[in-house]
């Protein structure tokens, strides 16, 4: 029972910094990125192959992922600053697809459907230590980083870029600066997840990085609260306990409980939209950012 | 030879994509909403043909029956969904999320009744024949080819010639004056979804009897409908059937060249290109917003 606490808990704080981070582009930057597995897929083969053949240092793995992620955010920055709206969520997606056919061909970095098996357990400074302590500090250290970064100069104008544009060009901001850092801060942060995501199961395979996990992951975002800090987490935490809550009805067969789940999550992301645009913990009263 | 086969190949999946990608540019050119449900249409149709067939109708009955189910899910997606959001605020990010969770909750339904897997009907037009000398054809691909064209002959005669299909493309580029002018934007727009889903449905029978179906078909469909809308250029129906031709021909050529997974890449490799390079697309007038 403690370990299933344990295992859960873990993964709630993986996700909840995946659904953090994109909480930050989509909340923050008005960038409606559908393709933030890839993220954390290339931070979690990057983090693997750093355990498999150097060391199974986790700070070293999470850096490691940090900076392919980041890096390759590039591609995801570069649509986000030709187009909006609609014309971006449609790039995103197709970036999500062609991802997943490479991570499921590209065989000598991926392992391919079979994926990276045997990951070494993690150790810091020599140490083998559990998952659950690095992945709440990192949680807690992103979730602080979003809250600071939304409060100072940059958060604002990030947000004066979400509402307006041409407004914040013309008062001289940066866009296209702007909105690059922003979406290589969450991936790299979304890299990170991934690597902690490797570690702790210590087996990955492209199942973990499709547009499913993508959509589960903007689910959360929406379901706690776009552009809210703890939103994100919340919904994290309800879509994780989902599947152990149903694992408790008795008359759901065990074959269909993966289907009710996504029925629940669809039908709460429709219904939301219609009733409660703003999330759970959304404010309604301040209305939502228009794309 | 490979070349021409694959080719042929591809002209008859582009016909099928052509026809889903201009039922969805012709609801987002009216009505500005992004249909991210247009696959569920597909997929609901095809289903119901798949069903109907099995259940020993003859195919017109079922092919009547999946236009008829595509066309009342458009409806219902236009009047449950997309009007009560529109009413409080228009974000299209909103529009898009609830429509994403409808075409998730549709697929799990799907799988959990019709059960999960490819599923096709086996009638004598998929057969193919030897037409050249190691070109495969099959009957299928001039019934696909010919009511492609035929389609799009009547909705273009629709939108240049009657009363109402005019309305629409007015609506299309200026909604407050068509209602200046006593026109009703609500009942135009419900045309528009029904007119848009009813094109997924024949598509969606031709395919369940060439390739097969399976439950997850709806995303694939309603991608390369997406695809071809901006590659196409949005707003012009003929830019969006002519982009869903082309990517079906990538697609398909493509494998000369590498092994079928890569195919779904080729299109998204097109779309990613033309988002960077020509936002507006082949026929786009507007800037990209």
């Amino acid at each position: 029972m403690i370990a299933y606490a344990a295992n859960l808990a873990t993964l709630v704080a993986i996700f909840g910094i995946l659904a953090a981070t994109l909480n930050f582009v989509v909340g923050f930057a008005g960038i409606f990125s559908v393709a933030h597995a890839v993220f954390f897929g290339l931070g979690a083969y990057a983090g693997a192959q750093v355990a498999l053949l150097l060391v199974p240092d986790a700070l070293l793995a999470c850096l490691v992922a940090a900076i392919v992620a980041g890096g390759l955010s590039l591609c995801l920055a570069l649509p986000a600053l030709r187009v909006r709206g609609e014309y971006f969520v449609a790039a995103s997606l197709g970036l999500q697809m062609m991802a997943t056919t490479l991570f499921s061909e590209a065989k000598p970095l991926t392992g391919g459907i079979g994926g990276l098996v045997a990951i070494p357990r993690p150790t810091v400074a020599g140490i083998e230590v559990n998952v659950l302590p690095l992945a709440l500090v990192a949680l807690a250290l992103i979730l602080f980083l979003t809250a600071r970064l939304q409060r100072g100069a940059f958060g604002r104008s990030l947000q004066s870029i979400r509402d307006a544009e041409s407004a914040a060009e013309a008062l001289g901001k940066n866009v296209a600066a702007v909105k690059t850092l922003a979406v290589a801060f969450a991936c790299a942060g979304a890299g990170i997840g991934g690597a902690l995501f490797a570690l702790h199961l210590s087996f990955v395979n492209v199942e973990s990085f499709t547009m499913d996990q993508s959509v589960l992951v903007m689910a959360m975002v929406i379901i706690g609260g776009t552009g809210t800090l703890w939103g994100p987490l919340l919904g994290a935490i309800l879509l994780l306990s989902l599947p152990a809550g149903l694992a408790f009805l008795p008359f759901i067969p065990p074959t269909e409980v993966g289907a009710v789940q996504q029925i629940i999550y669809g039908l709460a992301m429709t219904l939301l939209m219609i009733f409660r645009p703003a999330g759970l913990v959304g404010d309604l009263s301040k209305g939502r950012a228009t794309a | 030879m490979l070349f021409l086969q694959l080719l042929l190949q591809g002209v008859q999946t582009g016909a099928l994509y052509a026809l889903t990608a201009a039922g969805f540019a012709l609801i987002f050119g009216a009505t500005r909403i992004f249909h991210f449900a247009h696959g569920t249409s597909f997929t609901l149709a095809g289903y119901v043909f798949l069903f109907a067939w099995n259940g020993g109708l003859p195919w017109w009955a079922g092919s009547l029956a999946g236009i008829l189910v595509a066309v009342l899910f458009g409806l219902a997606m236009e009047r449950l969904v997309y009007r009560p959001i529109q009413r409080h605020e228009g974000s299209f990010f909103t529009v898009f999320v609830a429509a994403f969770g409808v075409a998730v909750v549709v697929q799990n339904l799907v799988g959990m009744v019709a059960g999960r897997g490819f599923a096709s009907v086996d009638t004598p037009l998929s057969r193919a024949d030897e037409v050249l000398p190691d070109v495969f054809l099959a009957p299928i691909f001039w019934i696909a080819v010919g009511v492609a064209v035929a389609l799009f002959a009547a909705l273009s005669t629709f939108l240049t010639r009657t009363h109402a299909g005019v309305a629409l493309r007015a609506l299309a580029q200026n909604p407050d004056l068509l209602r200046a002018y006593g026109l009703s934007s609500n009942r135009l727009s419900m045309l528009a979804f029904a007119l848009g889903s009813a094109m997924a449905a024949p598509a969606a029978v031709l395919t369940a009897m060439t390739s097969g179906l399976n439950e997850a078909v709806g995303h694939h469909v309603m991608l390369i409908s997406m695809a071809a809308t901006i590659v196409g250029g949005v707003g012009s129906l003929r830019g969006a059937a002519l982009a869903g031709l082309m990517l079906g021909v990538a697609e398909s050529v493509a494998l000369q060249f590498v092994d079928t997974q890569w195919a779904e890449g080729v299109s998204f490799l097109v779309l990613f290109a033309f988002i960077i390079f020509r936002p507006s697309g082949i026929f786009g007038v507007a800037q990209a917003r």
